[in-house]
């Protein structure tokens, strides 16, 4: 009885199970990312260099509800034979939700520094941020700082008279 | 939960500079103090429009290093003193002292360490020793333009060439600049790039030359309508780097110069010689042949015939992207050389006797990448011609056909059909269009100008189809048709909300209620309004409160507007600030343009008034209006 030789490295062939991260997000959830998707994210492709990888990794800034549609996103990117115009359309669809959602993905993708949905979604917010007045942009925000009456006279007649 | 005030100051930044708009970036500033602050650390470009709020500002956006001045009137030595001393200004609006909005302790002449473009065009003003001043405080600067400064001369010259460092310089239109001024810019800027000195006129060969054995590394060189001669040419051809090389009206200089070209500049790629009358196609070819890379050629005006050895030697150019023979003499198998430039994607054919049906339909066989095709005054071509151009180049983009009078409906119908990447269409003069045209043209939904001037054949109708699709158009000229009234206007006003630029003059039809439909568009900044004698005070005081951002105006003729109009105009037209040609205004008293001034003339830089109005416009008002750096042309 002759033993099958091993079979040949995970690169080489397609059938063989990717090699899958865990992470765990801050609330104890833990998720599976395909390598390939991982590698989206230059703070996890530096783990995954130095050999970290082993045990899940642990993201405490990021809640479970997020870093599950954060590994959606890069798997969807790291999909092959996807076109252009519906990996737009999928983009905008992804971020097609509220505006405190929105900033929870920033700050992951901040945090993983994915430089994709990094800028997908502070794009979204310069959307919002188009076209609005000063008080507007103020209530749709919720921003409460704001200037003292001297102040706001100042800025408001150098923007008026000062520059362009 | 997250929210925009969670973010850190570097996302922030990010989300601040996906704002393109200024408007938006003005709102930003205006939201709260951090958001202040992200503006201020971040902005790197100020175009200031008032000398008052110069110091401050400069002192508060420590990131500037573009700085544009070109607006901004009364800058002059004294200004300049002020800016570049370190102690507080006495100027109006000065921060408070218990404002967080201008941080403590910060070095007011920072600014100039950072700064690396500065643009003073038409900063008359300013004298060499201001100029020198500033240039020497900005020991980093890499960028002036000093372009239409016409007073300036050799020893605002000698100024520049403090600016060890400057990589370019645009001086067009210095008039008073001589080889001598050139030859101190040329020792003192040794890492020049890229000159300009369009109109320098006293400027010879002898300047040329001292510049071209100084300042090797030169990339870019303008020296259009200067009387230079073939020694010129000679020195140019020395220059190693030299990319970019412009002639235009250069008339001294003949085919023997262009030879010296031929044999030098290795990396020429783009080279305008338009309106040289001794040049020829021998001179051309002796280019052509000497530069494979050659990508633009624009040869406009400047030969009488367009041999077809030399179009045949074009067809080695692989990379020629760009040419313009406009105004010469072309066969038809010159076309089918042409054809052979596949690469092409610009032709220029304006006024080229022998432009046929024919040669136009072997000339897109070949170039099916074309773009932009100028076809002005080819009387010749029919719809014919437009099928084949249309079906062959898909792909184009601007087309030009002033004059083309056998052009008719059906052309439109092909490029409604086929070309509907089209931005670009002039069709002034065109007396074969009419309404039903521009309806298959509204099909060219990227359309952004449209000239249909001199057309008396469209009307409110057709006007309407291209309003109703066309939601890109930025620019309209209906000059002289006499068939547009106010539902035109109407239709513009509902359908092209980012109408800029519209000429209406002597469409008499025109009354108040086209002005308040006007009134609507918010982003028109240029409007010729020529003999529009049914328009009265209360048109333009619609038009003035609605457009804001009104720059130029041009309101000749216009023989029923009034004092209260005009004063509407003064009060809301705070940008008007470029141009208003306001002659013949006969109801308008003298009281009534002299309040105008008197409310707009801190920002009006030209104003066309009659002749018999000098003598009665008060002495300081026009004092004023002169002190304030406004130019007064009288008529």
């Amino acid at each position: 009885m002759s033993s099958s030789p091993p079979p040949s490295s995970a690169a080489a062939s397609p059938s063989c199970p990717k090699k899958m991260i865990a992470l765990r997000s801050s609330d104890g959830e833990t998720f599976e990312i395909e390598e390939a998707a991982a590698l989206q994210s230059k703070t996890l492709e530096n783990m995954i260099d130095e050999d970290c990888a082993g045990t899940p990794i642990p993201l405490p800034n990021v809640t479970g509800k997020i870093l599950a549609k954060v590994v959606e996103f890069c798997s969807k990117h790291a999909e092959p034979g996807v076109d252009d115009e519906s990996l737009r359309a999928w983009d905008a669809e992804f971020v097609n939700v509220e505006q405190a959602t929105v900033f929870d993905y920033i700050l992951a993708a901040n945090f993983l520094e994915i430089p994709t949905l990094l800028n997908l979604t502070c794009n979204v917010v310069a959307d919002m941020i188009r076209g609005k007045t000063p008080d507007e942009i103020r209530k749709f925000f919720n921003i409460k700082s704001i200037f003292s009456p001297e102040e706001e006279e100042e800025v408001r007649r150098e923007n008026h008279w000062a520059f362009e | 939960m997250a929210s925009l005030e969670s973010l850190t100051e570097d996302l922030l930044v990010r989300i601040y500079k996906g704002l393109a708009s200024d408007g938006d970036r003005k709102s930003w500033r205006l939201v709260c103090r951090d958001f202040h602050r992200i503006d201020a650390l971040t902005r790197s470009s100020l175009r200031v429009l008032r000398v008052e709020f110069l110091r401050s500002l400069l002192a508060n956006y420590p990131r500037l290093d573009t700085l544009d001045l070109s607006v901004c009137p009364r800058i002059d030595d004294g200004a300049v003193a002020v800016l570049l001393t370190s102690r507080g200004s006495p100027w109006a609006f000065p921060r408070a002292a218990s404002s967080s909005l201008s941080p403590p302790g910060r070095d007011p002449l920072a600014w100039t360490r950072g700064l690396r473009k500065l643009v003073l065009s038409r900063s008359t003003g300013l004298g060499h020793h201001g100029l020198e001043q500033v240039i020497r405080a900005c020991a980093y600067l890499e960028s002036v333009d000093v372009s239409h400064c016409c007073g300036f001369g050799d020893r605002e010259a000698a100024a520049l060439s403090c600016g060890a460092r400057l990589r370019e310089v645009k001086m067009d239109k210095c008039l008073g600049v001589t080889d001598v001024g050139l030859a101190k810019i040329a020792v003192g800027c040794g890492r020049l790039e890229k000159v300009s000195l369009k109109w320098c006129m006293e400027i010879g060969d002898l300047g040329v030359d001292l510049l071209c054995n100084k300042c090797v590394d030169l990339k870019f060189l303008d020296l259009s309508y200067l009387k230079v001669t073939n020694d010129s040419l000679r020195s140019i051809g020395s220059l190693p780097k030299l990319e970019v090389l412009a002639l235009v009206g250069c008339s001294l200089i003949d085919d023997t110069g262009l030879q010296f070209l031929g044999g030098g500049c290795p990396l020429l790629r783009v080279i305008d010689m338009s309106r040289c009358n001794g040049i020829s196609s021998c001179g051309l070819i002796s280019v052509a042949k000497g530069h494979e890379d050659l990508v633009q050629l624009n040869a406009s005006y400047s030969l009488t015939e367009c041999s077809s050895i030399l179009l045949r030697c074009f067809k080695d150019l692989k990379n020629l992207n760009a040419i313009k023979i406009d105004g010469a003499r072309v066969s038809d198998s010159a076309f089918k050389a042409l054809s052979n430039c596949t690469s092409l994607v610009e032709i220029g054919l304006g006024k080229c006797i022998g432009a046929t049906n024919l040669g136009l339909m072997r000339l897109v066989s070949g170039c099916v990448n074309l773009r932009v095709l100028d076809l002005t005054c080819c009387h010749s071509i029919t719809d014919a011609a437009i099928f084949a151009i249309s079906d062959s180049c898909r792909n184009l983009t601007c087309l030009k056909l002033e004059s083309c009078n056998m052009i008719t409906e059906k052309s439109l119908y092909y490029l409604g059909s086929f070309c509907l990447l089209l931005e670009e269409l002039d069709l002034t003069d065109c007396g074969g269009i009419n309404d039903t045209g521009l309806e298959y043209l509204s099909n060219c939904l990227e359309l952004s100008c449209l000239k249909l001037a001199l057309c008396p054949t469209i009307s409110d109708k057709g006007l309407g189809h291209i309003a109703s699709k066309c939601r890109k158009i930025c620019e309209i000229d209906l000059y002289r048709c006499n068939g547009i009234g106010d539902d035109a206007l109407a239709a513009l006003s509902s359908g092209c909300k980012k109408l800029r630029r519209l000429n209406l003059s002597y469409c008499s039809d025109v009354t108040d209620r086209g002005m308040e439909y006007l009134g609507q568009l918010e982003e028109l900044w240029d409007l010729e309004m020529r003999s529009l004698f049914n328009v009265t005070g209360v048109g333009l005081m619609a038009l003035a409160a609605g457009c804001k951002r009104l720059a130029d105006l041009d309101m000749k003729y216009c023989e029923n507007v009034d004092d209260s109009g005009f004063w509407a105009l003064a009060y809301y037209a705070r940008n008007l600030r470029q141009e208003a040609k306001l002659v013949h205004l006969n109801k308008v008293t003298v009281e009534g343009f002299e309040l105008a001034l008197r409310t707009c003339w801190v920002r009006i830089k030209k104003v066309k008034l009659l002749a018999a109005l000098r003598f009665k416009l008060s002495s300081d008002v026009r004092e004023t209006l002169h002190s304030r750096g406004c130019k007064i042309r009288w008529d």
